[in-house]
């Protein structure tokens, strides 16, 4: 994508209503009429994943338009904008299903400090965040969750979680439930453990001694920052 | 707009009783009194036909009526004992190429109109022909097997029908041998449930006389078979209707007799 500002006010495409048609099939048609270079984009109520999110700007970046400003009115897709690190701006009258905290209107400069997903990462599913993340709900097998800071689960955490992810070896994995299939910290890799842990005990794991490590969690569970 | 309810039935992985349940849920409550209509979305696969008994009455399918060569009435297949329940049967594979999403919206408006209850018979996997499905769809029905592989499909396939919009998802866990459960050799109905997090609609015991009736091409409900499969399909109905009916508990299996549940406690007691 280009760095260098254009004068004129970009143009804005806005998806059709959600739910209305696919966008996979809408895009296509709409994009031989659109103006050369970068441009807005209206997501609208369309509640996409990062991977849909990402399917989008690719087919838009094949065409040769970047995305300047991201405009949505679904949490979700705000979080996914997020995710994929590009500027993104709120819509009035936001849909509120999962939330995010500390983003500020112009976000690929200021880091975003602690994203909050509500709601289960099931099989398939990736989150990605810069910050920290909390997750408030399940990671299911097959579901991974990645975060430059620490990863939180309030739930159980039975997929991946990378705490982390840019180098930071003092992130920290915690969740109520910790029964991961993998756990990366940094640049280490762990498998998850074999036995059942005992209920009712949150768990954390971090690196000791150059190895991931799991003990029980313990404060301060507030993250410090990045 | 009517009050009909048009569900897809689906899982993910293939093999798992989509179109078993399908073709048993649309006689179950068809004998209900629902009119009921099944509609093939598995193009590429079609076998919803087969299990019906309805192979050699087709004449038009759900390709001719988009391309609008014949009526909706004409390419619907009406069961021949249970004339509550109709088939409309899936195109030639080709049409895989060229069906979109909203052509099956369309399908299943027409559908609607007619009848109380439309069951979509999704193919397996997550592509182009589970796109389409899903589009037609209001609620849905996600099928699985107590298997490992079988429930992280389901997973993923209710977390992509959850950005579909589609409401409510219910689970039917199929093919489950509460033996097997109980000597936890099985996962347990809890361990899916507690991964899936969805409303249990119904448990369907592994059954042999399922097998008999797909190849001979009446489902077990039709001629209200006493065996386990057959009684779990007609409760999943009722329950769809909104009868509240207790789900069966697979530890106390109706199957078994006393012997096997002194065997059952002798075993424990050796452990």
């Amino acid at each position: 994508m280009t760095a260098e500002p254009t004068p004129q006010v970009p143009f804005c495409l806005r998806l059709p209503a959600f739910r209305s048609v696919s966008w996979q099939q809408w895009l296509p048609a709409q994009l031989p009429s659109l103006p050369p270079g970068d441009l807005d984009l209206d997501i609208g109520d369309w509640s996409l994943s990062c991977r849909d999110l990402d399917e989008l700007l690719h087919a838009l970046d094949q065409a040769g338009h970047g995305v300047q400003l991201l405009i949505t009115r679904c949490r979700d897709t705000l979080i996914s904008a997020a995710a994929l690190g590009l500027p993104v701006r709120e819509a009035s009258n936001v849909i509120p299903t999962s939330e995010v905290r500390g983003e500020q209107p112009n976000p690929p400069k200021t880091k975003v400090d602690l994203t909050v997903h509500r709601g289960t990462l099931r099989s398939g599913d990736h989150i990605e965040t810069q910050g920290h993340l909390l997750i408030v709900g399940d990671v299911n097998p097959g579901g991974s969750a990645s975060a430059e800071g620490d990863v939180y689960v309030w739930g159980r955490l039975r997929g991946r979680a990378h705490a982390g992810s840019k180098g930071n070896s003092n992130a920290k994995i915690v969740a109520l439930q910790l029964r991961p299939l993998q756990l990366r910290i940094a640049e280490l890799v762990a498998r998850g453990p074999e036995d059942r842990p005992q209920p009712g005990l949150a768990e954390q794991a971090c690196i000791l001694d150059g190895a991931i490590s799991i003990e029980p969690a313990s404060p301060p569970f507030l993250p410090q920052q990045i | 707009m009517t009050n009909s309810r048009t569900i897809l039935i689906c899982s993910g992985k293939g093999g798992v009783g989509k179109t078993t349940l399908t073709a048993n849920l649309g006689i179950a409550l068809a004998g209900q009194g629902a009119r009921t209509v099944v509609l093939d979305a598995d193009f590429g696969l079609r076998n919803l036909d087969l299990l019906l008994g309805l192979e050699n009455r087709i004449v038009f399918t759900a390709q001719e009526v988009l391309a609008e060569t014949c009526r909706l009435d004409q390419a619907l297949v009406k069961h021949k004992q249970e004339p509550n329940l109709a088939l409309l049967p899936a195109g030639n594979p080709r049409m895989l190429e060229w069906l979109k999403p909203e052509d099956m919206q369309t399908i299943a408006g027409m559908l609607s109109e007619r009848f109380d209850y439309v069951l979509i018979d999704c193919p397996a996997g997550i592509e182009d022909g589970f796109k389409n499905a899903v589009a037609a769809a209001k609620e849905a029905i996600v099928i699985t097997t107590p298997e490992v592989s079988a429930v992280r499909d389901a997973d993923r396939v209710i977390g992509l029908l959850n950005t579909h919009g589609v409401s409510p998802v219910q689970l039917v866990l199929n093919r489950v041998r509460p033996k097997m459960m109980a000597n936890q050799e099985m996962l347990a109905v809890d361990d899916v449930t507690d991964i899936l997090a969805l409303p249990l609609l119904g448990l369907v015991l592994e059954d042999e006389q399922v097998i008999v009736s797909t190849n001979r091409g009446e489902p077990l409900t039709l001629n209200g078979s006493a065996s386990p499969a057959a009684k779990a399909y007609g409760n999943i109905a009722r329950r769809l209707q909104g009868e509240d009916i207790p789900l069966m508990d697979p530890a106390k299996d109706g199957r078994r007799g006393i012997r096997a549940r002194v065997r059952q406690l002798m075993q424990t007691k050796i452990f």
